[in-house]
């Protein structure tokens, strides 16, 4: 029914839909902010209203455009993020290492991901701010660091912070999150969104993550799994119309690509 | 934690239906602080997207709180009840409430551009248009219908005399679209000619031979036989249709929304509003208004929600059945009867490309006259539209099929049946079955093309009217939501900055 595809086609590209989930102020919006622009900004004000980024993430075989939205800011009526998780491919779920609450707040949200999102759908469960720990302090900031761990989530993290290693604020270990992880089949990561420590890997793992078979239908596994090339080599863009073309179209009535 | 009356609000949408929340977008940048809430726990309200489950508490609430919802008599069909969930994985479907396909001159997508929201919508094609017509001696009970001169010429079904009377109907549209500026006397020929029905005005204006009436109607996407389609509602639809075709690429006029239809445009645009600082309450509707001394410039409308706040605001923006009921008793609304069912075969016979070049459609539209169901031909056609596993509504290897019949009740969901029967024998092979179907009526307003809905103003409450319950997007909903805007706007904004932003962020466009 279709044509092959010629040898000098660009890498197919691909859509992918991504939440992200967690506490308020675990840097989620920092973490998104880091992969996008590669940027950070100290104390960042809270996301008002929700937000919406997109960047692409280029493997071997193809290109993943992330649509990312965040959900920010709205978690106190819980009514973004029904809409958010629908039809998502892939979800970050965030904590902060330093707040043990933020990790409860994950699971319920891991949960939730499992019986309301798409089947199928990749999640990674992510501890945020590990500049603020031994592990993560490197050697690439000291003084500033430190600064941020009091700017950041006034109130806090103050008093958990003086009954532990000055310079290290780890209150969840890697080894309980990991293993929680592992049981629920999640991928994980601990990142500093502020550093940039493996926050561009993150995405990564999950482009490769996503299986080609819901790159192609759209929709996870679910009860289509191994028989997604009945289609005859369809993906996604063979079926999509372009808005953008209508230009173009117009002008010498059809031939869009 | 701040509460929701802490705030003063200036606006509030209840109900996120594609008005209501083509609304949030045309606010999202206005400064004004909306609060949007409403009484479902999911969003898109009469064009929400269902997934098996949700169908199914969907079905409940229908059924018991009557009057609540556009909807009425909705059940589950499965065919082996023994089994109540048919092994079938709930989230692995995406149902739509609102299957409408989009013509691609509908103002909807220029709204959808300029408001730069379009970005986050996947749009495919709406592709072949089927009818079905019982023959001796072919094995295909299916007819493409030509809807292009190419179409007409590689034709192998209708008889040359057809051929000729089309071709000359077909040139004769194209004519006047490009020829606005005819003879007075001209004019007044054809309007009084078009006061006819669609068959009377094909047969005296252009000898269409009968055969061809069906053909032409369902590209009108008229839901009243022949007869009783009034021409001037048909020609003009049956024109846009022809005029569509090659708008956005080649081979195809009319788009459809992935992963559900209405309800994804109902999700952009209240995202869009959730980026621009609006408040998102579901599971809280409006109980009750109080709207207080109407004259003054600067009042105020309170407002119960079913959360149990109270707020006030200065505006209220819903449709009938997302705010307290007006005292007057409910205008009548027009009946359909529809139906969603999954079968278990991805029908790909029904989505051939139509030109070269262009997309695999994700959608078709197959039609069945009452005549070819055994009915008297004066009764209105059953619609179905066929979506693709492409559209992520169902898993590969099934489709879902979208039925519409004006006759409401028992009869129409009996007519769509058969007509579902019917294009299972035609389409699939001997083993495809319906694995689930939606039954259910819905209310709204038919589109007759001669009235133009309006608003309901009282004070500072507005209520959109009812739902439209045309097959394709009706763009009348864009002047509603416009003339909405407005009012909440104070009639401060100017026309032009209506649903006109630029993008929140850079994107390349090579892509």
């Amino acid at each position: 029914m279709s044509e092959p595809t010629s040898v000098n086609t660009p890498k197919p590209s691909s859509s992918v839909k991504l939440v992200l989930l967690g506490e308020a102020a675990v840097g989620k919006s920092s973490l998104v902010l880091r992969f996008v622009n590669n940027d950070f900004q100290e104390n960042k004000e809270p996301t008002i209203g929700a937000a919406f980024l997109t960047q692409k993430c280029s493997l071997p075989t193809r290109t993943i455009k992330f649509e990312i939205w965040d959900t920010a800011g709205q978690e106190r009526f819980a009514s973004l993020a029904p809409m958010y998780y629908r039809n998502a491919q892939a979800a970050l779920v965030v904590y902060d290492v330093t707040k043990p609450s933020s990790l409860t707040k994950a699971k319920h949200w891991v949960a939730e991901l499992q019986r309301q999102a798409s089947p199928g759908i990749v999640i990674a469960l992510v501890g945020n701010k590990l500049d603020l720990t031994n592990d993560g302090s490197g050697d690439i900031q000291t003084d500033a660091e430190r600064e941020s761990a009091e700017g950041d989530d006034v109130g806090n993290n103050q008093e958990e912070q003086e009954d532990s290693i000055p310079g290290d604020a780890r209150k969840v270990s890697t080894r309980e999150a990991s293993t929680y992880a592992e049981e629920e089949g999640l991928l994980f990561f601990e990142t500093s969104a502020k550093t940039g420590l493996n926050v561009v890997d993150v995405f990564t793992a999950i482009a490769n993550a996503i299986p080609e078979s819901s790159l192609k239908s759209g929709r996870g596994a679910g009860a289509g799994t191994g028989q997604t090339t009945l289609g005859g080599g369809r993906s996604t863009d063979d079926s999509r119309v372009n808005l953008g073309d209508r230009g173009a179209a117009t002008a010498k009535e059809g031939c869009a690509c | 934690m701040e509460s929701l009356s802490d705030t003063q609000w200036d606006v509030t949408i209840s109900g996120t239906g594609i008005a209501q929340s083509l609304l949030a977008l045309a606010l999202s940048r206005s400064g004004k602080k909306v609060l949007h809430v409403d009484k479902s726990p999911y969003y898109g309200g009469p064009e929400a997207a269902l997934s098996l489950q949700e169908a199914e508490e969907w079905v409940t609430k229908v059924n018991q709180e009557t009057s609540q919802y556009p909807f009425e008599d909705a059940t589950i069909f499965l065919p082996s009840p023994s089994e109540p969930n048919s092994g079938l994985s709930s989230r692995a479907y995406t149902l739509s409430l609102s299957p409408q396909l989009i013509y691609s001159r509908s103002e909807l997508l220029p709204t959808l551009v300029s408001s730069k929201v379009y970005r986050q919508l996947e749009f495919q094609a709406v592709g072949s248009w089927w009818i079905h017509k019982p023959t001796t001696g072919r094995d295909k009970d299916l007819y493409r219908v030509p809807s292009s001169r190419e179409d007409v010429f590689a034709d192998d079904f209708i008889s040359m005399k057809s051929k000729r009377t089309l071709m000359r109907f077909l040139r004769n549209l194209s004519q006047s679209q490009a020829n606005q500026e005819s003879a007075e006397e001209e004019k007044s020929a054809l309007e009084e000619a078009l006061t006819k029905s669609l068959s009377e005005y094909l047969t005296t204006k252009f000898q269409v031979t009968p055969e061809l009436y069906d053909p032409l109607l369902s590209l009108s996407l008229s839901q009243s036989s022949p007869q009783r389609t009034v021409a001037s509602y048909a020609v003009p639809r049956i024109q846009r249709h022809l005029t569509s075709i090659g708008l956005f690429g080649p081979g195809f006029g009319s788009v459809l929304v992935k992963w559900g239809g209405g309800s994804e445009i109902s999700q952009v645009g209240c995202r869009a509003l959730a980026v621009g600082g609006g408040v998102y309450v579901l599971n809280s509707g409006v109980e009750s208004l109080n709207q207080g001394e109407q004259d003054t410039k600067n009042s105020r409308v309170q407002l119960r929600l079913i959360s149990g706040e109270t707020i006030t605001t200065k505006y209220v923006v819903g449709s009938d059945w997302d705010l307290p009921v007006l005292s007057q008793s409910p205008c009548d609304h027009d009946r359909v009867s529809r139906s969603i069912t999954i079968v278990s075969s991805s029908l790909d016979d029904l989505f051939p490309v139509t030109a070269e070049g262009g997309p695999i459609p994700a959608g078709a539209v197959v039609v069945f006259p009452a005549l070819s169901l055994g009915l008297a031909d004066e009764l209105p056609p059953v619609y179905i539209f066929v979506h693709s596993s492409e559209t992520a509504e169902c898993p590969s290897g099934e489709s879902v099929l979208y039925g519409s019949v004006s006759i409401p009740g028992q009869q129409g969901q009996s007519l769509i049946e058969g007509a579902i029967g019917k294009l299972l024998q035609s389409s699939a092979g001997p083993d495809a079955r319906v694995l689930w179907s939606l039954r259910y009526t819905q209310l709204g307003r038919a589109v007759d093309g001669d009235t133009r809905p309006a608003n309901v103003v009282s004070g500072n409450v507005i209520r959109f009217p009812p739902p439209s319950l045309d097959l394709s997007f009706d763009d009348s909903i864009i002047d509603l939501v416009k003339d909405a805007w407005n009012v909440v706007m104070d009639n401060e904004a100017s026309p032009e900055e209506f649903m006109s932003f630029t993008d929140r962020e850079s994107y390349d466009d090579e892509e």
